[in-house]
């Protein structure tokens, strides 16, 4: 089957089997290898990515299904050089270790800052309750969210807590 | 605060893990699984595989030249099947459901797995010992080159004091009998390798792995190959919590890149596991058994501990006996105990093997240890803590081993930071209910428990434990900049910023004027493992070793400067066969934790409001890691304590999927977790650090069965705590 979809701002498409997975196409056929399989059952969150404004599981969508969609991976997030905020808010926050789930994460965090763009501490769990992490226990993850949030919305992000105690 | 030096490659998904790695010329293996828990191999035909298109290549035993691997000792086959007959152990029976049989190497992955399908395998089934009590009364050895009448092939003893007259000193005497589970590391990468011959003609293999140097030496063990023959690379490491110690994929796909080789052909080859495979094909924290009873005199002071103590090895060592050696320290607690008896036990069965997981025993240990000194506070009325501070080891006590606990015994600080922290800074004030379930309020219990820990620090019983770093300086009259050569893997835990940060403090540099070469046996020495909580502790001892060499060839003249040291620790021993007697560490964490919790009586749902760790890291190096590390150690024990329940039956894992085996999400974690970090010296640490990483895994479930009997005055001794088990417990013991 033949589809044409847009990537991280690129036009892209061609010949696939019908079975394949966004996720694999995404990967395999367009080297994107940010995004991440944890999974492969939907479960994870690992392979999530934008896709027409909303985060989605690529591991449980059609890479046919995608025909027409715009998508964004974790590789279209920064501009010119500059991180998007949410990657700013995991890496000045701490909201990673072994990083596998870092751009699943991230992106579950754009979709739903798009949605929000001033969550609460619950809106914001509720936001990535489809993603796992096995590393930082999420408390980080979370203020590496409300770091963004506020860095969207113009304002100052709160100091972290070593910044208060310093 | 230094950031980590992976995190912008990390967040912009630049970060390359193994399965990443996209070349085109690429070959596909698929790894086959015996799927036989216990059989003999009758006949292996891997012809028809051959003739699938796409198929390039089969490997199979006999291309293994020494078929046999294991990290602690060489008692598994790399592949099932007739072999080159040069092993003990033998090569033609399945222990384990995953035990590997055969590789199948093809152009791309579909013809890989077709391939995989069409071989034509004959078994022999042979009875299952499916877990320990059958394992004990079976006349079936699983290991009879062992020369073992018993599959209780490791046997460790204490002998203490005399055991005869602690008991008669005894006023109170406590009894309890003790499952504790699996654990699965479910990282959020599953195993995945790539494999080639580099420019050098050295066969090598990137994987995420723990000790570079080691998955090295037991690839040229099997392949026959002299270790410089062989290269180990990590990429990116997608977590790792001792599920990586042991060889997954190594030893294969370098043999098939060898093949591959030796017919001419020079491409690369990949190898991914699907998270099934993974679950199903690596080892898992031990389940076991442990019969436990605890003496004290009517003040509290310990008389009495005796303990048997069972592991389910599964079908190969791994690291068990070195696993059963930390649970056999850590199952009489952190304290000073005058009269012991001890018995532990390894037991080879045909479930998963047990093997590494962040904690090595130690967590086992202290929920017998601590679940027992908190019925002990109960029946003598007395305070939980003051029973502890009592109790406690400190510098000059004797350990359970009869030798003298190494310097820096902190535990009373611990307990003393932890305790006042709870009662100084949260008295119990509104909780929220279980947020997920409607109930009624009246359904709700809250209750706070209390346990301690502590486990070692680098490797035990006499295990050779070294750590090597390379520094080069740079510059004319003042050092400039410097290179810092390491082995450490980054498994997550910051590693490769924690050593930049201590390689510029060494040597009285801006972190900026440091690079680092990481992880490749090509150019960096030999590490050790990043376990057992040793990294930043050995990693500094060696760094600060190398730059002062480093600094009198500076001093001599020489530029660059480069210095190369080996750190080696006090020795350790390993224990007397009888009396269990020696001096197994030379250093050691301490950690005491109170959690408060509420349960739901009607569903059997746990909530855990907060958290208070109290973790002496010795000197902090980088707060925000050593907090991650808290947070995500924490985060790992309330999954071991209450949600991740792996289903064994019949030797086979049932449910390999994260659907089924539940790690925490986020609306299931504890809503607070307060870290406090004390900074008492190591004697013997790198500007006084203290491992750290494991600790905090260490005591959780303890203290959360502790504050369940709090909440409904039921104990429970079997884990994890899921809202079924917790709602029998409360039904057979009604409120």
């Amino acid at each position: 089957m033949k589809i044409a979809l847009t990537v991280n701002g690129r036009k892209v498409g061609g010949e696939l089997e019908p079975r394949t997975l966004l996720v694999h196409y995404i990967r395999e056929n367009l080297n994107l290898t940010g995004t991440h399989i944890g999974c492969e059952t939907s479960y994870c969150g690992a392979c999530t990515v934008i896709m027409d404004g909303r985060p989605v599981k690529s591991c449980t969508v059609l890479a046919v299904g995608a025909d027409g969609a715009d998508i964004m991976t974790i590789e279209g997030l920064a501009r010119d050089g500059q991180l998007h905020p949410v990657q700013e808010g995991f890496w000045e926050r701490h909201g990673l270790q072994c990083g596998y789930c870092t751009p699943g994460m991230i992106m579950a965090a754009v979709g739903l800052l798009e949605q929000n763009n001033n969550p609460s501490e619950d809106e914001i769990r509720h936001g990535i309750e489809g993603n796992l992490c096995r590393c930082t226990g999420y408390h980080n993850i979370v203020k590496a969210i409300e770091y963004a949030s506020a860095k969207m919305r113009g304002e100052q992000p709160a100091p972290a807590e070593w910044e208060v105690t310093a | 605060m230094t950031t980590r030096l992976d995190g912008p490659e990390k967040v912009t998904g630049a970060a390359l893990f193994p399965a990443d790695v996209v070349r085109p010329d690429f070959l596909h293996a698929q790894i086959v699984f015996t799927d036989q828990p216990h059989a003999r191999l009758v006949d292996l035909d891997v012809e028809p595989a051959r003739a699938v298109p796409g198929v390039v290549e089969i490997l199979t035993a006999a291309d293994i030249p020494v078929n046999e691997y294991g990290l602690v000792f060489r008692d598994q086959p790399v592949l099932i099947g007739p072999g080159n007959e040069l092993t003990a152990v033998a090569e033609n029976i399945s222990r384990w459901e995953a035990d590997q049989l055969c590789v199948v190497i093809a152009e791309n992955i579909e013809a890989a797995r077709a391939g995989a399908a069409a071989i034509k395998v004959e078994w022999e089934e042979l009875p299952i010992l499916g877990d320990i009590d059958t394992s004990l009364q079976s006349t079936v050895m699983l290991h009879p080159e062992n020369g073992l009448d018993t599959n209780a092939y490791h046997h460790l003893r204490i002998r203490k004091g005399d055991i005869d007259a602690g008991w008669s000193e005894a006023d109170v005497v406590i009894e309890g009998t003790y499952e504790v589970p699996y654990q699965e590391h479910a990282f959020l990468q599953p195993e995945a390798a790539i494999s080639y011959i580099d420019e050098e003609g050295r066969v090598t293999v990137e994987i995420a792995g723990q000790w570079t140097v080691e998955d090295q030496e037991q690839i040229a063990h099997a392949l026959d190959l002299p270790t410089e023959a062989v290269r180990v690379k990590y990429p990116a490491i997608g977590g790792a919590f001792g599920g990586r110690e042991d060889m997954s994929m190594q030893i294969v796909l370098a043999a098939a890149a060898r093949k591959l080789a030796a017919r001419g052909i020079r491409r690369p080859i990949r190898c991914q596991w699907s998270r099934e495979e993974s679950i199903v094909g690596h080892h898992k924290r031990h389940r076991g058994r442990i019969k436990a009873r605890l003496g004290a005199r009517r003040d509290g002071k310990i008389v009495a501990v005796e303990a048997d103590c069972y592991l389910d090895a599964g079908g190969y060592n791994y690291t068990s006996n070195k696993v059963l050696g930390n649970l056999h320290l850590c199952v009489g607690g952190p304290y000073e105990i005058p009269n012991a008896r001890i018995d532990s036990y390894a037991v080879y069965t045909n479930a998963v093997p047990g093997g590494a997981f962040r904690g090595f025993g130690a967590p086992q240990g202290a929920m017998v240890a601590e679940t027992q000194m908190n019925k002990l506070a109960l029946a003598l009325d007395m305070d939980p803590i003051e029973l502890r501070l009592l109790n406690s080891l400190r510098d000059g006590s004797m350990g359970i081993t009869q030798a003298e606990m190494p310097l820096g015994v902190s535990l009373p600080f611990v307990i003393d930071a932890a305790a006042n922290a709870a009662s100084e800074e949260f008295q119990v004030g509104e909780l929220r209910p279980v947020a997920t379930l409607p109930s009624e309020e009246s359904a709700i219990r809250r209750g706070r428990g209390f346990a301690c820990g502590y486990k070692n620090v680098g490797f035990s019983f006499g295990f050779p434990e070294r750590c090597e770093a390379a520094v080069e300086l740079f510059g004319d009259d003042e050092v400039e900049r410097a290179i810092l050569y390491h082995g450490a893997a980054e498994v997550g835990q910051g590693s490769h910023t924690a050593l930049r940060q201590m390689a510029a403090m060494a040597i009285g540099i801006d972190y900026e004027r440091v690079e680092t070469v990481y992880s490749d046996t090509a150019t960096s020495g030999d590490s050790g493992s990043a376990s057992a909580s040793r990294l930043t502790w050995m990693s500094g001892n060696s760094i600060l070793g190398a730059v002062e060499e480093a600094t009198k060839k500076w001093n001599d003249g020489e530029r660059p400067a480069r210095g190369e040291f080996r750190f080696v620790p006090p020795p350790t021993q390993t224990l007397d066969p009888v009396t269990g007697a020696g001096q197994p560490n030379f250093a050691y964490g301490y950690v005491a934790e109170v959690v408060d919790l509420s349960v739901d009586i009607e569903t059997g749902h746990i909530r855990v409001d907060r958290v208070i760790c109290a973790n002496d890291v010795g000197r902090v190096i980088n707060r925000t890691l050593v907090e991650g590390q808290v947070e995500g150690a924490i985060v790992q024990a309330h999954g071991y304590a209450i949600t991740e329940d792996l289903q064994v039956k019949d030797a086979r894992i049932t449910n390999p999927r994260l659907s089924a085996y539940l790690i925490p999400g986020i609306d299931d974690i504890p809503a607070e977790i307060r870290t406090i970090l004390l900074e008492h010296p190591d004697p013997r640490g790198p500007w006084g650090v203290r491992g750290m990483a494991e600790m905090p895994l260490v005591p959780y479930a303890a203290a959360v069965v502790a504050a369940l009997h709090d909440a409904t005055g039921v104990w429970f001794h079997q884990l994890p705590l899921t809202p079924s088990r917790v709602l029998a417990g409360l039904t057979a013991n009604p409120l």
